[in-house]
């Protein structure tokens, strides 16, 4: 029997996302690290090869192994994968800061923003670690559906060549694309807007509205995503890409999205804190409307259907009532 | 022995330099030697018909017509000969200006020269008015971890890298380091410093390295950075202004020079690599004036059209004894002190350093800096992720800039009455609004109070979570810091920026009020101008 290759990557956060890239990365055959933070996680993914609660029926590669052990996970691998929820993110980059080294890379496929403080999860990394070469992983990438073997693909994007490379060579497959960028920021902020258009893709949806209003919502959704990121300094051609454009759609047209379940269940009028407690968990896009709302303000930025949902999800305004306001703006150039 | 040294470090850098581009020419789909020798053909004589109208009779037109004549004929060997000389040239001018004998000494007697110098620019005066005599130490505050630095000067080797507002900048930092007990610098002065009249004699004696910035051509500006670099590796602590040039707006530099900056991460990758510690370590400098020298000129400047804008001044208030006394008499009238900070010093790569220089994380664990630099285990350099590094360093030194920066009545004052202009004259145009102005335009001497006790509020607040610093003179309560900024404004400038008339407020030169408003830019304060409008 020949030495066992040393594992090079772990993927930090077991959520269904990071089960997935985890799962992508072994059956490339390389041995990956994933770390769960329940230990009965990590014992039903190292015994059954399952992780029921978050993939229910998918058999996962042999190549993965599970921990709960951050400091066993992490020391010496070459990338670390960050898959953690935004809630969350900061609490375990300060458990992970006295594990890591200037040489590891770090890439993180987090899409929000810190509630309390509004930081990008990547200046969270680098508010308490000591690590540099960082990166961001984002693009329309339904995990169940990478899961089940469906081609797709990704943007990984980072100011070091280095880390793209790696994190490519590693992702990279027959079934699955990566795409190259170096605007950390943009890709960021695409993946975290659109949590908001999903929530008025939802109402949309509810509302019977259709597919012409449907596409009219991602395109102006897309256009107000722009003019906010590049206000605030992203490149203006990665939200046509697939981390900008190619997110939105797959979001705004997935019923599966917490998001769009928001969206829904503000259209039969109900209200936040009800929806909120029902889906046992915080959509991203509720608190990004808050974040993007500000941001708006402070940059003079004018984005109605940013606006509208705003209103809509945190002043309890009605949401018809949002869509007669959106339909009233007076003509305007379509692509400015 | 310095000067076995500067022999040394002359051919290192043309060695370096030439070899670089060998190694290039020789790898495959490399850039050709000839192609880089033309782009010096091209770059120096695009500045010799700029600045000698095509005479062709100085050295430098000499070299490059006998450079024309023999590169189409030349072959691999020959090309390395004439490239070797080129950069030969450049090395030999840079260091030329530097004189290793009276290096240190002069250093050390630079500011009592100085207080000669001042003194003894008017005898006359001196004589009438002997409470004008010219003492540094009354009119220059410091302000700074001294026992700290001077700890890792004999560590490492420090890089002061200070704010530039004005050419008297290596001057008070040369007179701030020795005041502190710090040793002397090398430092990268313009070359018209040189032929200044009134320091050109101390700039070749106080270690300082010629900068031509007329020069474009690469090759040059790679042999300042290999020379830069090359110092810091012979352990030769230095002063550059990672800024480049003067801030002609008087907003604090946000946006920083990468060459010069940069060379602190090649001297520590070279000592890395060769096992040593990091052994560089940047110190961020903020120098503080109520009044500054040439601000008429430098406001004037950023005034003009982006592209009629000089680059290069020669013929300002810095080389006329005139405005050098009167400025002089205004600071010790005023009595206020030009404030030098120095900050908390930095690894290369951006990170907080402890006592005895090392590296720390953002939440002050220690870390092993070598671990940025590794390749395959091996420290090697990599150009696009150090230029990250020095991008993350130079983030650092600009907050801490904002941060150390010192708050000056006329900055209160300028800032207070921008604010009512713009108030009143909703204009989004900068230039638009100052060309309502005519030399009469007065304010309301109520409303610019109140927006300045709101501001100075502000900017208590600001201080508190130590964000910006204040001057003593601002200390004391609204009115008196008016009326400090007024009898400021009064004193040195051809004629008072703001003059009070009854309840009125009278803008005589609103291009200055501009000039000390914009020193509280970067701090989110009202009146902040977009920052489209008026780029630094």
């Amino acid at each position: 029997m020949t030495a066992a290759v040393p594992t090079k990557v772990a993927v930090l956060g077991a959520g269904n996302w990071g089960t997935v890239l985890a799962d992508l990365i072994a059956s490339n055959g390389h041995p990956v690290t994933l770390w769960c933070r329940r230990e009965d996680q990590a014992r039903e993914i190292n015994r059954k090869r399952t992780n029921s609660h978050y993939l229910p029926g998918i058999r996962l590669d042999r190549g993965i192994k599970a921990t709960h052990d951050l400091d066993r996970a992490v020391r010496g691998r070459e990338l670390l994968l960050f898959v953690i929820p935004s809630k969350a993110f900061r609490q375990v980059c300060r458990e992970m800061g006295p594990l890591v080294t200037p040489d590891q890379f770090v890439v993180h496929a987090t899409k929000g923003f810190e509630a309390s403080t509004h930081c990008r999860m990547s200046e969270i990394l680098r508010q308490e670690t000591c690590l540099k070469q960082l990166g961001v992983l984002s693009g329309p990438n339904i995990a169940p559906e990478v899961a089940q073997r469906k081609p797709a693909g990704t943007v990984v994007a980072s100011c070091f060549p280095a880390v793209v490379r790696k994190t490519t060579s590693f992702l990279v497959s027959q079934r699955f694309r990566v795409y190259t960028s170096s605007d950390v920021l943009g890709v960021e902020l695409a993946g975290a807007l659109k949590n908001v258009v999903a929530i008025a893709a939802g109402v949309a949806s509810e509302l019977n509205l259709g597919d012409n209003a449907k596409a009219l919502l991602i395109t102006r959704g897309m256009a107000e995503i722009r003019r906010i990121g590049t206000a605030l300094g992203a490149a203006p051609e990665t939200f046509s890409g697939v981390a900008g454009l190619g997110d939105l759609i797959v979001t705004c047209s997935s019923p599966l999205s917490r998001n769009y379940r928001v969206g829904a269940a503000l259209a039969q009028g109900r209200k936040l804190p009800e929806i909120v407690s029902s889906l046992g968990m915080v959509a991203e896009g509720v608190n990004t409307s808050v974040v993007a709302h500000e941001l708006m303000q402070q940059h003079g930025i004018d984005a109605p259907l940013f606006e509208e949902v705003h209103r809509v999800v945190h002043r309890g305004d009605d949401p018809s009532v949002a869509l007669e306001r959106l339909m009233r703006i007076a003509p305007h150039a379509d692509v400015r | 022995m310095l000067r076995l040294q500067e022999r040394h470090i002359r051919e290192d850098v043309v060695a370096r330099v030439v070899a670089r581009h060998a190694a290039e020419a020789a790898s495959p789909g490399g850039r050709p030697l000839a192609e880089v020798i033309n782009e010096f053909v091209y770059h120096e004589r695009e500045r010799l018909r700029r600045e000698e109208d095509g005479s062709g009779t100085s050295p430098d037109s000499a070299f490059l017509a006998a450079v024309r004549r023999d590169l189409p004929r030349a072959g691999r060997a020959r090309e390395i000969d004439l490239l070797t000389r080129i950069v030969g040239r450049y090395a030999d001018e840079i260091g030329g200006h530097f004189n290793p004998l009276v290096y240190g000494v002069a250093t050390r007697a630079l500011p009592l020269a100085l207080s000669a110098l001042f003194n003894g620019l008017s005898p006359a005066r001196l004589l009438l008015h002997p409470e004008s005599a010219f003492r540094l130490s009354d009119q220059v505050a410091l302000q700074g971890d001294r026992e700290w630095l001077c700890r890792l000067a004999r560590r490492g080797t420090l890089v002061f890298a200070p704010t530039h507002t004005s050419n008297l900048d290596p001057v008070i930092m040369g007179y701030a380091l020795y005041r502190m007990g710090l040793p002397p610098v090398a430092y990268a002065a313009a070359l018209n410093l040189f032929t200044n009249p009134i320091i050109g004699f101390f700039m070749r004696n106080v270690g300082a390295y010629a900068v031509d910035r007329k020069k474009t051509d690469p090759l040059y500006l790679e042999a300042l950075q290999a020379h830069s670099t090359l110092l810091l590796e012979h352990g030769r602590h230095s002063l550059f202004f990672p800024g480049g040039r003067r801030s002609r707006s008087n907003r604090i530099e946000t946006v920083l020079q990468p060459g010069l900056l940069g060379t602190t991460l090649a001297a520590a990758l070279d000592n890395l690599a060769a096992g040593r510690s990091v052994g560089v370590y940047v110190v961020p400098c903020t120098i503080s004036y109520p009044l500054v020298l040439e601000a008429a000129t430098l406001i004037d400047d950023h005034f003009k059209a982006a592209g009629k804008a000089r680059y290069i001044i020669e013929d300002d208030e810095f080389s006329q004894v005139r405005r050098w006394l009167d400025f002089i008499t205004g600071l010790a009238a005023i009595d206020q002190q030009v404030t030098v900070t120095l900050g908390r010093p930095l690894d290369p790569f951006g990170n907080d350093v402890d006592l005895d220089g090392g590296s720390l994380d953002p939440r002050g664990r220690p870390v092993d800096p070598r671990r940025y630099v590794l390749v395959d285990r091996d420290v090697r350099p990599d150009r696009e992720r150090d230029a990250q590094y020095t991008k993350d360093l130079a983030g650092r030194v600009t907050a801490s800039f904002l941060a150390d920066s010192v708050v000056f009545p006329t900055h209160v004052l300028a800032r207070a009455c921008f604010t009512v202009l713009r108030r009143s004259f909703p204009q989004p145009d900068l230039y638009r609004l100052l060309r309502f102005l005519t030399p009469d335009s007065t304010l309301s001497w109520d409303e610019v109070e109140l927006e300045a006790v709101s501001l100075l509020d502000r900017l208590g607040k600001l201080a508190a979570d130590r964000r910006i610093r204040l001057a003593p003179a601002t200390r004391h309560g609204s009115r008196e810091v008016l009326s400090r900024a007024l009898a400021s404004f009064g004193t040195y400038h051809a004629r008072p920026v703001l003059e009070r008339s009854g309840h009125r407020l009278v803008i005589g030169d609103s291009g200055l009020l501009v000039y000390y408003s914009n020193r509280l830019h970067g701090y989110g304060l009202p009146g902040d101008i977009d920052p489209g409008e008026a780029s630094a």
